[in-house]
């Protein structure tokens, strides 16, 4: 366990070293000047230059790397170039926003998606399934932004549960309605994809010999799908979830605008229409670090699983 | 594995709260609220931009700031007109015959926010060279004819131009680089921590603000002009229109940035317990034609170009209640705008003739690099079906707005697109448009895309020209050498749209906002 962590760790390492590198070139190569759009358009090319030279955009690339990079190695991802603030205080700042709504978004796509995705299964080709399979379909081909808005109108404008604008801390009552708009809207999407990774996993369990043996041995059914098969189903379902978890973090950037709620991926858009440099440098490495520790966790969560899994 | 008696009441007590807290979702908004005191404003934006008045020319970053500085002197709250401005930190002031030596003579006690002290003429110094310095100023070139600014005594300024300029007052106002800093705070934090806690002496203090979240501003209870009545305002930075109309209709907004068409104006009109405004200035849409590029050297070609355009299409289409025709290359209603000017007319036949003489019988194609903001490239797509009419083929190339306005600096687009509005002096939209030191590609560029230099005496004439009425004369006939060489086609005028509370009374009766918001004074409240 502990050399497969090692492992794990060093290749996370060069992963990130080479993000960084591809990051920094990208954010460069983008067309947009930092400068112009900190000034705005009534700057005269003097000012914007006088401002290119302040921020150290002036200087060559080569220059601008190694501090880039020697700032990285010590903890240091500099300021922001539009607000002036630490960089990281900026993305601890929206972090714990963009975790709570990723972890309860998993959840409730959870709880919905495995036991519809199993329903779905054992009823193939039923009109349950049929039913399960539009619904997932219409989940994952339905706008995040258009299900957002369909979700304020009903419970935050019609009947008035829950504010428009989620970003709001205080009591847990406040903590609680600015999440849970949110949650659900990213919930559903991922239920939907849950759930079809769930009924086609199932599928393919339900049809192995072991399956049709416990049956034949008097196994309540039940005990069949719910111990037998599902958690045998459970290995690609935890690698979708897992790929998808990375995925959910950077497209929660439409929930987040719709509900006003702050997070990663809306600083990252932010950022890149600002061209801040820095703030973007800073986020793509968290956001690197987070879809490489989610890697990590998932592949920790197959041995418990399958104890067939080895961290090898 | 057990739990201890201490897990158990843990637990119970978080099952109590989760219990508690879902009930109150459900029961959500039954509490008796008293008198409101505290204002939440809607903006269209994910961020106000860097928080320092100096360097800030965007819309939701001045509308924010506008509530935390003061200038020496002040537009009238809810006017936009240049004759009408009133003291502000400066009681009083005077000038010479020859409109060159300045004199303002500060209130007495006047004090900066979170205890920075009193603001004096050595704040205004420091503030006026400030936003001089081509460093720490987006704005240093409105100060180029400033020779000297000095505190002869405590609470005296004295500012020597170098030539008389059009509106010196225009310039140490409450907007742009005349809004007034405390030194103290500067001196203490530097300019970097300055721009993460502004300090003004506005009737708001800056509070907090939390990037792509909110601004949130205190009241300044020592304001000069007396206690403010609201004790906090917050700013809530939205940019999706769906979602700050909803937020708007769902009364979590006071006074917001409304979507800016005329179907959604026509909307919040008919709405009962809102008012729905269409302010100014208009942000006039201007289309300019780079006269360096072939065939737009042509001059038959640029006014077959403008000949092609329909005004009255375009302001159908953008909306009779929130848009305008435009009527000279400077917006309407600004000092020295030619009311008159002699625009080519909407004839498409005379347009292919036009092109016909100038040796392109079957039409020609341009190119233009166009932002993707949905409201500027709708606009742009209806032009380009106007064209076609004429035999013009517009080629637009959309790229996202920071592309945009790089590419338009660096003589990419033969054609380009500005929608702006400036401080309302003629001169403003003049030399940052037409005048040819301000031609892009040039150390001195900044938006003028048509490299346009027709008018370039008289812009500067009008500068220095002490007498009022021959300086509008010559902005008037700067104005008839610009359209007659069809350097830019200005189209149509875009009112700003906002939505208040009908119970929130601003204290003032609101014509416009030269900061792009209403602003919130000291006496502003809630009727109930």
């Amino acid at each position: 366990m502990t050399a497969f962590l090692v492992r794990r760790t060093g290749f996370a390492l060069i992963t990130l070293f080479v993000v960084l590198t591809i990051i920094f070139l990208i954010v460069r190569i983008l067309p947009g000047d930092p400068a112009q759009v900190i000034l705005g358009d009534q700057a005269d090319a003097g000012s914007i230059a006088a401002l290119r030279t302040r921020l150290g955009l002036d200087q060559p690339l080569a220059v601008q790397y190694v501090t880039f990079l020697s700032g990285a190695v010590r903890g240091d991802w500099g300021v922001s170039l539009v607000t002036g603030r630490p960089v990281i205080q900026e993305v601890l700042n929206v972090l714990p926003w963009t975790i709570e709504l990723t972890v309860f978004a998993l959840l409730i796509g959870a709880a919905i998606g495995i036991p519809m995705g199993v329903w779905a299964a054992v009823n193939r080709n039923h009109a349950t399934d049929y039913v399960v399979r539009i619904a997932s379909l219409l989940g994952l081909s339905f706008p995040a932004f258009v299900s957002g808005i369909l979700l304020l109108i009903g419970l935050a404008i019609q009947v008035r549960w829950f504010p428009v604008i989620s970003g709001q801390r205080g009591t847990w009552t406040q903590w609680l309605q600015s999440l849970v708009l949110p949650a659900i809207n990213l919930g559903l999407i991922m239920a939907a994809y849950i759930t079809r990774v769930t009924r086609s996993a199932m599928l393919e369990v339900l049809s192995e010999d072991y399956v049709r043996t416990a049956r034949a041995k008097g196994v309540p059914w039940p005990a069949v799908v719910w111990r037998h098969a599902l958690r045998n189903a459970l290995i690609p379902i935890i690698t979708i979830v897992g790929l998808y978890l990375g995925v959910l973090i950077g497209n929660s950037v439409l929930t987040e605008i719709v509900f006003n709620r702050p997070g990663l991926g809306k600083l990252i858009v932010g950022a890149l229409n600002q061209r801040d440099y820095t703030m973007l440098q800073g986020m793509m490495v968290i956001y690197t670090l987070l879809v490489v520790l989610i890697n990590l966790a998932t592949d920790v969560i197959y041995s418990l699983a399958d104890p067939r899994v080895k961290m090898q | 594995m057990g739990c201890s008696t201490g897990d158990v009441i843990m637990i119970r007590k978080y099952l109590i709260a989760g219990a508690a807290g879902i009930a109150m979702v459900a029961a959500n908004g039954t509490v008796a609220v008293a008198q409101k005191t505290t204002l939440t404003v809607g903006l269209a934006s994910a961020d106000t931009g860097v928080l320092d008045p100096h360097m800030n020319s965007a819309t939701p970053g001045k509308s924010f700031m506008q509530q935390i500085f003061s200038g020496l002197v002040r537009l009238k709250p809810g006017e936009i007109s240049p004759d009408q401005i009133e003291p502000d930190l400066a009681e009083s002031w005077t000038s010479s015959a020859d409109g060159k030596v300045w004199t303002f003579n500060l209130r007495k006690g006047v004090q900066c926010h979170h205890n920075f002290g009193e603001f004096t003429a050595e704040d205004a110094v420091f503030s006026l060279k400030r936003a001089a310095t081509r460093e720490t100023s987006t704005f240093s070139s409105d100060y180029a004819a400033f020779d000297s600014v000095e505190a002869t005594d405590k609470y005296t300024v004295k500012i020597t131009l170098k030539s008389a300029i059009p509106s010196l007052l225009g310039v140490v106002m409450n907007y742009h680089g005349g809004q007034m800093v405390c030194k103290a705070a500067i001196d203490q934090m530097g300019n970097d921590g300055f721009r993460r806690r502004p300090i003004g002496t506005g009737p708001f203090a800056f509070a907090e603000y939390v990037p792509q979240q909110y601004g949130k501003l205190v009241a300044h209870d020592a304001y000069f002009r007396g206690k403010p009545n609201f004790r906090e305002l917050t700013y809530r930075l939205i940019p999706s229109d769906a979602a700050r109309d909803l937020a708007f209709q769902a009364g979590e907004l006071d006074l917001v940035y409304a979507r800016q068409d005329q179907r959604a104006f026509a909307r919040l009109k008919e709405t009962p317990g809102v008012k729905a405004l269409a302010m100014n200035p208009a942000e006039m849409s201007v289309i300019h034609l780079n006269m360096t590029m072939p065939p737009l050297d042509n001059l038959k070609v640029r006014q077959a170009f403008a000949h092609a355009l329909d005004r009255d299409g375009i302001q159908q289409f953008r909306g009779r209640e929130v848009s305008r025709q435009a009527v000279s290359v400077v917006p309407s209603g600004y000092v020295g705008t030619l009311a008159n000017a002699p625009l080519l007319p909407h004839n498409v036949q005379r347009a292919r003739e036009l092109l016909a003489e100038a040796g392109f019988p079957n039409g020609i194609t341009l190119k233009t690099i166009h932002t993707t903001l949905p409201g500027m490239l709708n606009f742009m797509e209806a032009v380009q079906a106007q064209l076609r009419r004429a035999g013009i083929t517009l080629e637009i190339t959309p790229v996202e707005h920071a592309t945009f306005h790089q590419q338009i600096r660096q003589n990419l687009s033969q054609v380009v697109h500005f929608q702006a509005a400036r401080f309302p002096i003629a001169d403003v939209y003049l030399s940052q448009f037409f005048h040819s030191r301000a031609t892009v590609g040039t150390p001195t560029g900044v938006t003028n895309f048509s490299h346009c230099k027709a008018a370039d005496a008289e812009i500067d004439a009008a500068r220095s020209e002490p007498d009022q009425a021959k300086q509008i004369a010559l902005w008037h006939e700067a104005q008839r050498k610009i359209v007659t060489e069809v350097c830019a086609v200005p189209v149509n005028e875009q009112l700003q749209m906002w939505a208040t509370r009908d119970t929130l009374d601003l204290g003032y009766e609101i014509k416009g906002a030269l900061n792009l918001g209403p602003a919130v004074l000291e006496t502003s409240k809630f009727t109930r």
